[in-house]
């Protein structure tokens, strides 16, 4: 008998939950409190609504995945269905003529078939939702970017749609924010207070009870997967107007990020307890953690391993016993959950102590700098005395390369700080962690936000990026292109080390240099959708039908930027295709993947050219394996673009100019509105161990 | 008292197909597979094809055989990917120390040892659910070392790394022969030694494994730590491929292998699946792409037939059941 | 003395669930335990078995004293336990499930699986069971799944045999063999704790009962000597009066006639039922009769493939639960924790689960009408819980019946299926279902009870079916139903076909 003495189940229940409900405002605030102090411009109306604005597409992925979760499933697809989406919508609009309304009406309808395809799968099929969705997930973003080729991309949307993701209402709040709002209160609605949201609850507690009630349970489940697709086909018209292109890459990854902030917002996985508030604050401390740094100018990678460390510390808290006295039997079959409260505080203690000596050694540095700033504000010559004394004020040159993985730009890094530590100027090195247009935006807007000098992209594509550069111009940023191009009005100048066509003709040349005039040839790439690869090819590809008919490229394979895969894919076609006799790897993990497979297939008849680092391919091409390389002199590259920003920002570098003296690179000719570093350097025997990087 | 159908030899022979059939029909979509690539590409069948194939899946075969112990558990590690490509790093910068082979791969499997007893402790001992703990070291993990390396490879490893300083023809042989010990070993003690029923035991209910004096969490920690170690050990057998360690190199694997296993025909829930049936998934997930490449196939569509074949294969799963 | 327990305490987050339990064994003895729901036998039990660590108090097996129990170091002491729950691997073999645990050495150790299938056949021929030992536990019914663990038990060829409610589900004449079994173990000397909550059958093996009451005992008394109504007052302090208060109504039209309905998947075949408003119809049978198979068919869990079935004259589909719910069936399920109530949801979320369109408006949840209903609720089947926001979870097994109950009775259904809807549940809570029956039936319910108690069903039933390998071998009105009637029916000796 549930003897009531001196004990409350509801109080216990509600203590059960404090945590949890406490935790999330309280780190949220904490989050606030700390970027406000470290970051510059954080705490500012026009950066909460960046935060709104950024918060939107995996929100809606998120608020649509906490019914979904609470009933026990999971949603992998969301992400991949997003790309899926975004071609479908690009496809009716431009291919089949259709107008706006009427093709995010049918990109609507495919989400929703989409989701149904789930449904039906996990509800009659009786297949676990995360089999399910992880089969829809590799489904459905084969489809997109088999729809496409990979690079089909849709652009020069109307400005009304556009409007959609990038304007702005009243007050500065971006148009996309009421639709996430009203989103946002039909899913609040729907699991809090309806009666299928009860019953969802009750089915994720317990799905074999909750059918013993005689709810429709599989009609239910079914309907939160087609709600989730729909969502995420939502998503993906917003992510279409915000970036101005749809793609089939749109949303790569956003699954899990979505995911996180559902579990942080104290949804239980295992079904049953879920709540839509929760999971905005969930998402808001992501989004928060993710922005914060770049404005506090603390490394991305931060914000990834926040993230990470948050989410235990959440679940953990969350899985602490309640305070009340335990059912006389265990509540589910499965094992009870007993951790003491000392031990979770312990781990907590010693998270939080670890990442609050991370933030204050940190907000310590950043300090300095402001302060440092303060008493040289920009624009003003006649500032405090030592500013005085020296010729210009310090000013700070934001530089964001592809993404940080990537091996390509820590010579440019080196080149950048070289020249920011010769002119006195503050660098901001920061990038996506992944090469993503859309992440490349958030960070564009984090320094917006956040005011530099002057802002330099390597742009990942071309549509995706120009209009938040457009955005910093208006801002009054200076704003330089460096590695690929945005659109010429996007930016004052582009730091041209090499364009496509050259790439395509150096590569081309070579290939037919080596196979004689004629044959057949290979071409390794990172990605189908990656948009420099995609360039490059088309170059090569122009080059090849122009001058160089007697030579076909056979296979086209794209190895994910992975040095593994790129052998694997080499071997391959080594074996599948002897007349092959040349590869051509065109991202930088690829050539040594390339060259090693050709070396150890023992085939002396097929040789490797590329796109690479010279040290990397150093070794092949003493072995005679690999040809010759293409590439610029990327630490030059990076020099030349701080000098360029600099030369910008101080007035020395002006529009019209034709001529730029850059530091020790001497005199640099300028072509239009394109700085060039000068033809790409051809990497051979002979002169490859002349460079390191 | 034994159902008659068990008596007869054919019985038995039934009774066995009906309790493989898993295993079975994804088998027998990978010899259909086999059989189109023999009429329209017959160049597959030599030796340098399925070489390179079972060298390239022989990492995937260990981490998968980790993966299996996992998912019979009723847990899953995300985690691995991260995982692997911290070893892979772990290696070649051990063994750019001058440090001498055995000890670097006794450090990359200590590395991925202690990585997975991380993981271990999360779940079994604070009892966090593992998709999410794992997703939580995974991102940390990530990270991390993207931050520590920026994508550069480690370079300039001495000539004992590649193949283990034993030559091409050699270290072939040594890669596939450990991913088949690994694999021969974990399949055989899992049926046949107490701690691999353990394992079902545990994945089947955890309650009743406690009542029965089995320790659940120690056995789902042992399982996590196990999952590090070969996860370790997959790291090691595919950086040694190379001349060089690409940070990057897991990056993908966790899917990889979780469809494999999935495939192979190991229940999400927990306690059922064999390694057998592991071994056959990462063949057909295996062959796939090669497969598209002999037969001539766009790039483009390769993702969604791999989709494809995990819908296939669970919906075989859901019909059978349905039969019944 | 095999065993002794010396002021055991033993407290769940500020509930203390034991309070001072001394309890001793001797060598070949039957030691009955009884006691209400939640008295404390299952914690007592898990004590000694190493399950849960007590508080306080002293634990001595054999004269020594263990200081930490585990459930490994039980094994070792010679402590074999079966528990309520059959705490079995549902997805290996039934070989198995009997040797985990019993074979002792290195974790390393290679299985022998001949060895395994041999001894697993040799323990379940004790037990009578004819069970394939290679088939995987899920694919068993409860009761042999039950034979199973009994078998397991056996096999530890324990000094100390625990087993906690083993006839649950067991035919008699399972309960018989079972019988025979643990009075040649206690032959042997081995120590047996028995717990039941059918007290007509503690006089046939127990040589001295135990009552616990809310965590303390009450008193040992020697079984010879001491007679159930003594028992009942030591469980529940107070003498129970009338335990069937059965009224007889004038059967009403008919509420449900099935005509040769029958399912493949689940076995039920060619039946033929009529039950009327107004009365109680009793589904006897042994277990796997296909009693619970027909109510799943009914209720639409597993839609029938053939035959008719007609609701209040109407021939009608039932496809689904929801249907079912729609044509005013109600089903209160035999696995209340899985399947009759949500234990983690409110007692107020539990009772409303089944009429939530009745308590929304525009698809909108109204908070204080789900309230007051539940309150209504609550009050009427006097629920004990503390609140109405209480998870059912954290109630005793008879409140969380009276919860599963409400449920469907806010539903206000013609036809109510109740499946075995004391079991398990203390004898208070037991009195005040029954007593509920009749009222319901009184305001014209009709009411098909499934019951494997017989006294049950001979005390509260107007007419018994009885059911064999899912079909219906007869129809007893209240007056020739007996004990024997229904057993010879049950057992398939005669086959009569009363007209309905």
């Amino acid at each position: 008998m549930a003897t009531a003495e001196g004990l409350d189940p509801v109080a216990a229940e509600t203590r059960s939950r404090a945590p949890r409900l406490a935790v999330l405002p309280l780190l949220l605030l904490s989050e606030i409190v700390v970027f406000s102090l470290i970051g510059t411009n954080f705490f500012t109306m026009a950066n909460a609504y960046e935060i709104l604005r950024l918060s939107v597409e995996i929100g809606l992925l998120a608020v649509a995945l906490t019914p979904v979760i609470t009933t026990g499933g999971i949603d992998l697809s969301v992400g991949s269905l997003m790309g899926l989406s975004a071609v479908v919508f690009g496809k009716l609009w431009r291919d089949m003529g259709a107008p706006i309304p009427v093709a995010i009406a049918g990109t609507l309808g495919c989400g929703a078939v989409a989701g149904s395809i789930n449904g039906v799968l996990i509800t009659r099929g009786k297949i676990p939702p995360l089999i399910v969705t992880l089969g829809t997930y590799s489904l459905a973003r084969g489809l997109a970017e088999g729809l496409t080729g990979g690079v089909d991309n849709f652009t020069h949307f109307p400005p009304s749609f556009l409007a959609l993701g990038q304007g702005y209402l009243a007050w500065g709040a971006p148009t996309q924010a009421p639709l996430f709002a009203v989103v946002a209160i039909l899913f609040w609605m729907l699991l809090h207070r309806m009666a299928i949201g009860r019953g969802l609850s009750a089915i994720g507690y317990s799905a074999e009870g909750a059918r013993h009630a005689g709810l429709p349970v599989e009609r239910w489940v079914a309907l939160v997967y087609i709600l989730s697709g729909l969502t995420a086909s939502l998503a993906a018209v917003v992510y279409a107007s915000r970036l101005g292109q749809a793609k089939a890459d749109a949303g790569t990854g956003y699954e899990l990020a979505a995911i996180t902030a559902v579990v942080l917002g104290g949804t239980s996985i295992f079904g049953g307890r879920g709540s839509v508030h929760g999971t905005l604050l969930g998402l808001f401390a992501i989004v928060i953690l993710q922005i914060g740094p770049r404005l506090a100018d603390l490394p991305a990678e931060l914000a990834g391993v926040a993230t990470g460390v948050i989410l235990l510390v959440a679940i953990g808290l969350d899985r602490r016993q309640p305070a009340g006295p335990r059912p006389q039997f265990p509540l589910s079959q499965s094992e009870t959950l007993v951790v003491k409260n000392s031990q979770v505080a312990v781990i907590c203690g010693a998270i939080l102590a670890a990442a609050a000596i991370n933030l204050a050694g940190n907000a310590y540095l950043a300090r300095a700098l402001v302060r440092e700033r303060a008493q040289a504000p920009p624009g003003s010559t006649e500032g405090s005395p030592r500013a005085a004394l020296r010729e210009h004020p310090p000013l700070t040159i934001a530089m964001m390369p592809k993404s940080k993985g990537n091996a390509y730009f820590i010579a440019c890094r080196k080149g950048a700080e070289e020249a920011a530590a010769e002119l006195g100027v503050t660098l901001l090195w920061d990038g996506p962690t992944d090469p993503d247009p859309a992440k490349q935006n958030e960070v564009v807007d984090a320094w917006i936000t956040r005011g530099v000098d002057v802002i330099a992209v390597a742009v990942e594509n071309r549509e995706g990026v120009s209009s938040v550069l457009r955005k910093a111009r208006e801002r009054g940023i200076k704003v330089i292109t460096w590695d690929a191009d945005a659109d010429p009005d996007a930016r004052d100048f582009f730091v041209n080390q090499a364009t496509p066509e050259g790439i395509g003709r150096a590569l081309m040349d070579n290939a037919a240099r080596i196979l004689g005039g004629k044959g057949s040839f290979a071409i390794i790439t990172a990605s189908l959708t990656a948009g420099n690869m995609i360039a490059w090819q088309k170059c090569i590809e122009a080059r090849r039908s122009e001058k160089y008919p007697n030579i076909t490229m056979a296979s086209l394979r794209p190895c994910d930027d992975l040095q593994k895969k790129a052998f694997d894919e080499t071997t391959t076609v080594l074996n599948s295709n002897p007349a092959v006799k040349l590869f051509m790897a065109i991202c930088s993990p690829a050539v040594p993947g390339a060259a090693e497979a050709v070396k150890q297939s023992g085939r002396t008849d097929v040789k490797v050219i590329g796109i690479g680092l010279p040290n990397d391919s150093k070794r092949y091409v003493h072995e005679g394996i690999t040809d010759c390389v293409v590439l610029w002199n990327t630490r030059d590259l990076g020099y030349l673009t701080v000098q360029a920003a600099v030369g910008l920002a101080r007035g020395d570098l002006k529009p019209g100019a034709v001529r730029y003296s850059a530091g020790r690179l001497g005199e640099l000719r300028i072509e239009g509105t394109d700085i060039l570093l000068g033809q790409p350097y051809l990497f051979t025997k002979d002169n490859i161990d002349q460079f390191d990087f | 008292m034994n159902s008659p159908a068990a008596e007869s030899p054919w019985g038995r022979l039934i009774a066995v197909i009906g309790a493989r059939r898993r295993e079975l029909s994804v088998l027998l979509a990978y010899v259909v597979l086999l059989i189109v690539l023999a009429v329209t590409a017959p160049r597959f069948f030599r030796a340098d094809p399925i070489r390179a194939l079972l060298v390239s899946n022989s990492s995937v075969l260990v981490a998968a055989v980790g993966m299996t112990m996992v998912i019979l558990c009723r847990q899953i590690d995300i985690s691995i990917g991260s995982l692997f490509s911290v070893c892979g790093v772990t290696a070649g910068l051990l063994a750019r120390m001058g440090l001498p082979m055995p000890l670097v791969a006794l450090g990359t499997l200590a590395a991925g040892a202690i990585l997975g007893a991380i993981n271990g402790l999360f779940v079994a001992g604070l009892r966090l659910p593992s998709i999410v703990a794992t997703l939580a070291t995974m991102v940390v993990l990530r990270e991390s070392l993207r931050y520590a390396r920026e994508g550069e490879f480690v370079r300039d490893l001495p000539s004992s790394f590649q193949w283990f300083g034993q030559g091409q023809a050699l270290g072939q042989s040594a890669v596939v022969a450990i991913a088949a010990a690994v694999f021969v070993v974990f399949a055989w003690s899992l049926a046949n030694v107490t701690l691999g029923r353990a394992v079902l035991a545990v994945g089947s209910d955890p309650e009743a494994a406690r009542l029965a004096g089995i320790p659940p969490r120690g056995v789902v920690f042992g399982v996590f730590t196990l999952m590090g170690l070969l996860a370790g050990l997959a790291a090691l057998l595919n950086a040694i491929r190379f001349a060089d360690v690409d940070p990057g190199s897991g990056g993908g694997l966790e899917l990889q292998v979780i469809a494999a296993v999935v495939v192979g025909g190991t229940a999400v829930t927990g306690g059922r699946g064999s390694l057998i049936g592991t071994l056959i998934g990462v063949a057909l997930l295996g062959s796939i792409g090669p497969a598209l490449v002999f037969l001539d196939a766009k790039p483009q569509w390769e993702k969604a037939v791999q989709g494809l074949i995990i819908l296939a294969a669970v919906a075989t799963d859901a019909l059978d059941r349905q039969e019944r | 003395m095999l065993l002794e327990l010396r002021d055991i305490t033993k407290s769940f987050g500020g509930a203390r669930v034991l309070k001072g339990v001394s309890f001793d064994l001797r060598v070949g003895e039957i030691h009955a335990l009884v006691g209400e729901n939640g008295a404390g036998k299952s914690t007592l039990i898990k004590v000694i078995t190493g399950a849960h660590a007590p508080d306080e108090g002293r634990l001595a097996v054999s004269g020594q004293v263990v200081d930490v129990m585990s459930p490994t170091r039980a094994r070792e002491l010679g402590i074999a336990a079966i528990y309520q729950q059959p705490a079995l691997f549902p997805d290996l073999t039934v070989a198995e499930n009997i040797a985990i645990g019993l074979e002792p050495g290195s974790v390393f150790r290679r299985i022998r699986w001949n060895d395994r299938a041999v001894r697993a056949r040799r323990l379940l021929d004790r037990v009578g069971a004819r069970i394939d030992v290679e088939a995987p536990v899920r694919t068993l019914s409860m009761p042999q799944q039950q034979l199973v663990e009994i078998a397991r038990a056996l096999g530890a060829e324990a000094r100390i045999l625990i087993m906690d409610e083993p006839t649950a589900s067991l035919s008699d004449q399972e309960v018989d063999l079972l019988f025979q079994v643990i009075l040649d173990l206690k032959a042997d000397g081995v120590g047996v704790i028995y717990i039941s909550h059918r007290l007509e059958e503690l006089p046939r093996v127990a040589d001295r009962v135990t009552a616990l009451r809310d965590g303390a005992v009450v008193g040992t008394r020697p079984m010879v000597g001491t007679s159930r109504g003594e028992l009942i007052r030591m469980m529940v302090g107070r003498e129970l009066q009338a335990v069937f208060p059965k009224t007889t109504v004038a059967a009403g039209e008919i509420v449900l006639e099935t005509r040769g309905l029958s399912c493949a998947r689940s076995g039920v075949r060619e039946v033929d039922l009529v039950v009327r408003a107004g009365e109680i119809v009793g589904l006897s049978g042994l277990v796997g009769a296909g009693r619970t198979e027909l109510a799943r068919v009914l209720f639409g869990l597993t839609p029938a493939d053939r035959g008719e079935l007609l609701i209040r004259g109407r021939r009608v589909q039932i496809g689904s639960p929801g249907e079912a719910v729609r044509l005013g069936i109600a089903y209160v399920p035999e696995d209340r924790r899985r399947h009759g109530v949500i234990l983690e949801m409110s007692c107020a979320a539990n009772i409303t689960l089944a009429t939530l369109r009745r308590i929304s408006r525009l698809g909108l949840l109204d908070f204080a009408r789900e309230r007051s209903i539940a309150r209504d609720y609550v009050d009427r089947l006097s629920v004990k819980t503390p609140s109405l926001d209480a998870p059912v979870g954290h109630l005793s097994g008879g409140n969380q019946q009276k919860v599963a109950l409400a449920r469907w009775l806010v539903a206000e259904p013609s036809l109510l299926i109740l499946d075995e809807p004391t079991q398990g549940v203390d004898v208070g809570a037991k009195a005040e279902i029954h007593r509920l029956m009749s009222t319901l039936v009184e305001r014209g319910l009709a009411v098909l009870m499934i019951s494997s108690e017989l006294p049950e069903i001979l005390g509260m039933s107007d007419r018994v079916v009885v059911m064999r390998s899912g079909r219906v071998m007869g129809v007893l009105d209240r007056a020739d139903a007996t004990q024997e009637s229904i057993m010879e029916l049950a057992l398939g000796h005669v086959t009569t076909r009363t007209a309905s």
